[in-house]
């Protein structure tokens, strides 16, 4: 029996789910309709289904340089966050720090403060500083605010890794480096990955500093901002739109499922030798048994 | 049990044996990553600071210390209003992303048993998806010539032309576009929280003549608080200078201050009180932060 809700709470509870999935999807769907409506303007009634619009996008030069530009920012921007996430989050989980407080506060902030506030922050200091607006601007912003998330992605893993792993490698004489290489790396490595993968996302998703500091780089979204004003263009972006959304949803989904397996097997392999606890073998809350 | 002993286990001191000097790699590991955000994040603001009270100006020459920008500033005017109207406006949508999200993450975390891991991420789904794509789905959805609109002339429901206007352009779809783009983000740490939640205190309610409504309102609810103020803290803050949502769908009567700060350094070329407008921002931020700083932990956001 579930004392928690009574039976009609839990069909209450169930329907909200269902009319907020419904909310959550149904403007993406429209998105979706939309691009394969045969009409220059998104609007009822529909009219026919056509692929004009995915053919005029493959056919559009400025497009497709801006998702070029889009994907250098992003490859470069995530790599850089990773590398500093990481960083961070191994002094975070295995080191004292001093004043450990603040050190996160600043680390985590990125995620909180509104990028408007960030955009001119670095608009000011780069203007003052004359470094030229253009890609490496937009990667070092895109950088600070990618941080956070890779922090959080690798807090978690770093912390569920048994430090007496770490510690038997340096008692039978590793240095720090090939205990890292040897031992931390490949076990945080699916955990990485998946970092670099959300980073990467943002990056390429990322509109309001890459407005405040692009120079006269066009980055995707810059470009598909620019081509509002025109609305005849509207169902190309809308063509664009989905194929980015599909693409990014479903790298994102496959790179979570394929870390929360590999961090499985890599759990698993080393409860065999009945050291480490893995993600899998995290305690359950006793009561959820009962 | 092994395990449990292994996660209670605080992390390891600095100084043990076998760790030559720790205080120095300590410092070489974090000093990137904290100077990449000094130097990125933190003198820029110094940077705003100094643009506002104009110790350093957008043009030569001009550089001269004073406080004129701010004075105009907090004496009230059309800045000070349009601060309030974003407090005002990232508020409700904190409030409706909750309050929408909050049954959500309960469904999920204590009644959906085995496929809430599933449910989640159709849940979560949504947010993995382009925030101005979302934005433009809001925009091609609402417009007067929009899919609602055009779906009443088409089956009749109203004339053509005879648009539901306030659909597009206005406070209303600025807080109906945030509220969805926030849900997935709400829930994410409600359902941590909730899912945390140890199911025997609500088995010693039920023993202890606790009704279910009386066992919610004293037990699960302030367990999950934390979440859910961890939860409205991230929408409010962000909110509250949101700047492509206004500028996309919310026109004139739904421009925010985020807009007033992009105007400052964009069209009007004012530095010096768009300096003003960005470090009020961040000071009130700043302070939000301070205040709430115990519930948005590394522990409290990551799921793993």
């Amino acid at each position: 029996m579930d004392i928690g809700t009574s039976k009609a709470g839990r069909r209450t509870l169930a329907v909200w789910f269902g009319i907020l999935v419904l909310f959550l999807y149904a403007p993406l769907l429209v998105l979706v309709i939309f691009s394969f409506n045969d009409n220059n303007l998104p609007v009822f009634p529909l009219k026919g289904f056509t692929l004009d619009a995915y053919r005029q996008f493959a056919a559009n030069p400025e497009l497709k340089a801006s998702i070029l530009t889009s994907l250098k920012v992003a490859s470069l921007s995530s790599l850089g966050a990773v590398i500093l996430g990481l960083l961070a989050s191994i002094v975070l989980v295995r080191r004292t720090v001093f004043a450990r407080g603040v050190v996160s506060a600043l680390l985590l902030s990125p995620l909180v403060v509104p990028y408007i506030a960030l955009a001119i922050g670095l608009l000011v200091f780069f203007n003052e500083t004359s470094v030229p607006l253009g890609i490496q601007t937009i990667v070092m912003g895109h950088i600070v605010v990618s941080i956070p998330y890779t922090i959080l992605i690798l807090v978690p893993r770093l912390e569920r890794l048994d430090v007496r792993l770490e510690e038997a490698a340096r008692d039978l004489g590793a240095g720090w480096w090939q205990t890292f290489r040897l031992i931390t790396l490949p076990l945080v490595l699916p955990a990485l990955v998946s970092a670099y993968i959300v980073a990467f996302v943002l990056s390429f998703d990322e509109i309001v500093i890459a407005y405040f500091v692009n120079g006269q780089t066009t980055t995707f979204p810059l470009y598909l901002f620019s081509q509002l004003r025109f609305p005849t263009l509207l169902p190309q972006i809308l063509a664009v739109a989905v194929i980015v959304m599909a693409a990014s949803t479903v790298i994102l989904l496959a790179a979570e499922i394929g870390r929360r397996v590999l961090e499985r097997r890599l759990g698993t392999d080393l409860e065999t030798i009945g050291t480490a606890p893995g993600p899998g073998g995290a305690p359950e809350p006793a009561s959820a048994a009962s | 049990m092994a395990v449990e002993a292994e996660r209670i286990r605080p992390a390891r001191p600095a100084g043990q044996p076998g760790r030559p000097r720790p205080g120095l790699v300590t410092t070489g590991l974090v000093a990137p990553p904290l100077l990449w955000l000094g130097i990125l994040f933190l003198v820029p603001v110094v940077l705003i600071f100094l643009y506002s009270v104009n110790v350093f100006s957008f043009f030569p020459g001009q550089q001269a210390f004073t406080l004129d920008a701010w004075k105009d500033f907090l004496d009230g005017g059309p800045f000070m209003d349009l601060f309030w109207k974003s407090i005002r406006m990232a508020l409700i949508v904190s409030v409706c992303a909750v309050v929408m999200a909050y049954p959500i993450a309960y469904f999920l975390a204590l009644v959906a048993s085995k496929r809430r891991y599933v449910l989640l991420l159709l849940i979560l789904t949504p947010f993995l998806v382009s925030y101005f794509l979302r934005l433009l789905a809001w925009k091609v959805i609402l417009g007067d010539q929009g899919v609602i609109n055009t779906f009443f002339y088409w089956t009749g429901l109203r004339a053509d032309g005879d648009a539901v206007s306030w659909l597009l352009y206005s406070q209303f779809a600025v807080i109906l576009t945030l509220v969805y783009v926030w849900i997935p983000f709400v829930a994410l740490p409600i359902f941590v929280s909730l899912d945390s939640l140890d199911r025997r205190l609500l088995e010693a309610a039920s023993d202890l003549g606790a009704s279910r409504w009386q066992a919610f309102r004293r037990v699960t609810l302030p367990l999950s608080l934390p979440g859910v103020i961890a939860a409205f803290i991230f929408v409010f803050i962000p909110t509250i200078g949101e700047y492509f949502t206004p500028l996309l769908v919310g026109g004139v009567s739904g421009t925010m201050f985020g807009n007033a700060i992009a105007d400052q350094f964009g069209q009007s070329l004012n530095w010096l009180n768009g300096s003003v407008l960005s470090f009020f921002l961040l000071v009130v931020v700043g302070l939000l932060l301070a205040l709430f700083a115990r519930f948005l932990t590394v522990r409290r956001l990551a799921t793993g």
